[in-house]
């Protein structure tokens, strides 16, 4: 049966021709265009979360304190909201760190005096103080500490790039919604000529006794596979553009985003947009049923 | 068994009513070969129409097999229609499926399994004589071929009740006479047939039950 039924619908798609090759399009359109954004929008929210992990917070101290003192300070701030690690960076090891820095230069600090740089704690947040509001709460706790001189960093940089990540996520949904209205509303028109092209086929069917699913799931079976024909060349063509781009661009965005490579849909958001892909098709379908028998 | 109570039908032509049965009430038993006459006009399609429920009556009950058709449910009509086949004057075969083919997508239609669907389309087309032209298309028969290739559609299931609607209107008397022979082997075979016709030599020549419409009356009925 399930032959059949799928047969019937490959028939009314060769009968629609050229409507049902533009729902095609359009579909593909939709869906290339929803996870182009998709793409471009999860690679950015890969470097968002890898640099929410690198933010931290830095208390500059007024003086070095003991070996037992350090213990009981670091103890202090552990246990405070929104403070997921500390470490903490002595004298010695705050210009050693300098001198790594320097590189080759590294001999002019052993010009100077004495040891300018501070001590300092360097807090890591938890999650939820890795957002501005979190780290602003997080530096104000810090600030009251008696020992802290100077209380520096800010996670407002991470959050407006993150505020761009959200914008292009919402535009590519726009985007993807109008396509894929437009899919939809061309999946109809190509199944409502379907439905009078089969007309004589539906009044044979009603007529020897079809059950309605009988009759109606062929005309809902080409609208799927109108959409899934759609999602399929969408995620290919999306699969060609990134092995061809992302090798091109992964030196840049190592550069500027931190991430070693440009990665491709996890098979979850394939599925995914095969289904949605299916579905429009299928939506577009259901829209154009046939009427009713009294 | 077939039986009709007191049935009405009336159209509505915007404000215009037009009667096209009236009153109506028969009985048809199992296995019989009732004709129905009449002019142009007289009933006979509507009340064809009323057995298969294509249609309801304005008032009366139709009843088949002890059902009541006017108060059946949508998914008993599917049933009903699956014991009855029917045959149109215009044979309203599919155009761009072969002969074999519209006769085989009744039975796809009904889930039959399919390697059973060849032999009883075939079956169906030697009790119409028309197997050596299974893979013409409709297009490249004659009426008369036509017509036997709707009566292969409607008898390929083996329904108990077969409705035929002027099957040989379009027909000339030698290609009229084949049909009426092939519905005449169909009915020894116990199959009960309601035959449609305007023409009144056919209906004398069968020598069969003959009810004749006049107005959507029944105004005889003999045989």
């Amino acid at each position: 049966m399930l032959g059949f039924l799928v047969g019937e619908a490959l028939r009314d798609l060769r009968r629609a021709g050229r409507v049902a090759v533009s729902a095609v399009v359009l579909i593909t359109l939709s869906l290339a265009a929803l996870g182009g954004f998709w793409l471009v929008s999860s690679n950015l929210g890969r470097a968002v979360a890898k640099w929410r992990d690198r933010v931290r917070i830095v208390v500059y101290l007024k003086r070095e304190p003991s070996a037992g003192d350090v213990a009981a300070l670091l103890e202090r701030v552990r246990v405070m909201p929104g403070v997921a690690g500390v470490v903490f960076i002595g004298k010695a090891d705050a210009l050693r760190a300098l001198k790594q820095v320097l590189g080759k230069d590294a001999g002019v600090v052993d010009q100077l005096p004495v040891n300018p740089l501070p001590a300092s704690l360097e807090v890591t947040p938890s999650a939820a103080a890795a957002t501005p509001e979190g780290a602003r709460e997080l530096l104000a706790r810090l600030a009251v500490l008696p020992e802290a001189d100077e209380v520096a960093g800010s996670a407002d940089w991470v959050e407006r790039f993150s505020h761009w990540q959200r914008l292009l996520t919402t535009i590519g949904l726009g985007v993807g919604a109008v396509l894929a209205a437009a899919a939809i509303l061309t999946v109809t028109t190509a199944t409502t000529l379907i439905l009078h092209a089969r007309r004589h086929e539906t009044e044979i069917m009603r007529l020897v006794g079809a059950s309605e699913w009988t009759i109606r799931l062929p005309v809902l079976l080409q609208g799927m596979m109108q959409g899934l024909a759609g999602a399929i060349l969408a995620l290919g063509a999306l699969l060609v553009t990134h092995s061809v781009v992302s090798p091109r661009l992964e030196p840049l965005v190592s550069l500027t985003l931190g991430l070693s490579e440009l990665v491709f849909f996890t098979p979850v958001a394939v599925v995914a947009l095969l289904g949605a892909g299916t579905l429009l098709g299928g939506l577009g379908g259901w829209l154009a049923r046939a009427a009713r028998e009294p | 068994m077939i039986e009709l109570h007191r049935v009405s039908k009336v159209y509505s032509v915007g404000p215009v009513k037009v009667p096209a049965l009236r009153e109506v009430s028969f009985r048809i038993g199992k296995g019989e070969f009732v004709v129905l006459t009449g002019a142009s006009g007289a009933g006979k399609t509507t009340l064809l129409r009323l057995l298969y429920r294509d249609d309801l009556p304005s008032e009366g009950d139709v009843e088949v097999l002890g059902y009541g058709l006017v108060q059946m449910r949508r998914s008993q009509v599917a049933a009903l229609r699956r014991s009855i086949g029917v045959v149109f004057q215009d044979a309203k075969l599919l155009p761009v499926r072969t002969v074999y083919e519209n006769v085989a997508f009744v039975l796809r239609v009904l889930g039959t399994p399919r390697r059973d669907i060849t032999a009883r389309a075939f079956d169906a087309l030697r009790a119409v004589g028309l197997s050596a032209r299974a893979q013409a298309y409709p297009t490249q028969l004659s009426q008369g071929e036509a017509q036997r290739a709707a009566l292969a559609r409607a008898i390929v299931r083996r329904p108990p009740r077969l409705l035929a609607d002027e099957p040989t209107g379009n027909l000339d008397e030698a290609m009229a006479a084949e049909i009426v022979d092939v519905l005449k082997d169909i009915g020894a075979g116990g199959t009960t047939i309601v035959l449609a016709t305007h023409q009144a030599r056919l209906a004398v020549a069968l020598r069969r039950r003959t009810l004749t419409l006049e107005g959507g009356r029944i105004v005889k009925d003999e045989g």
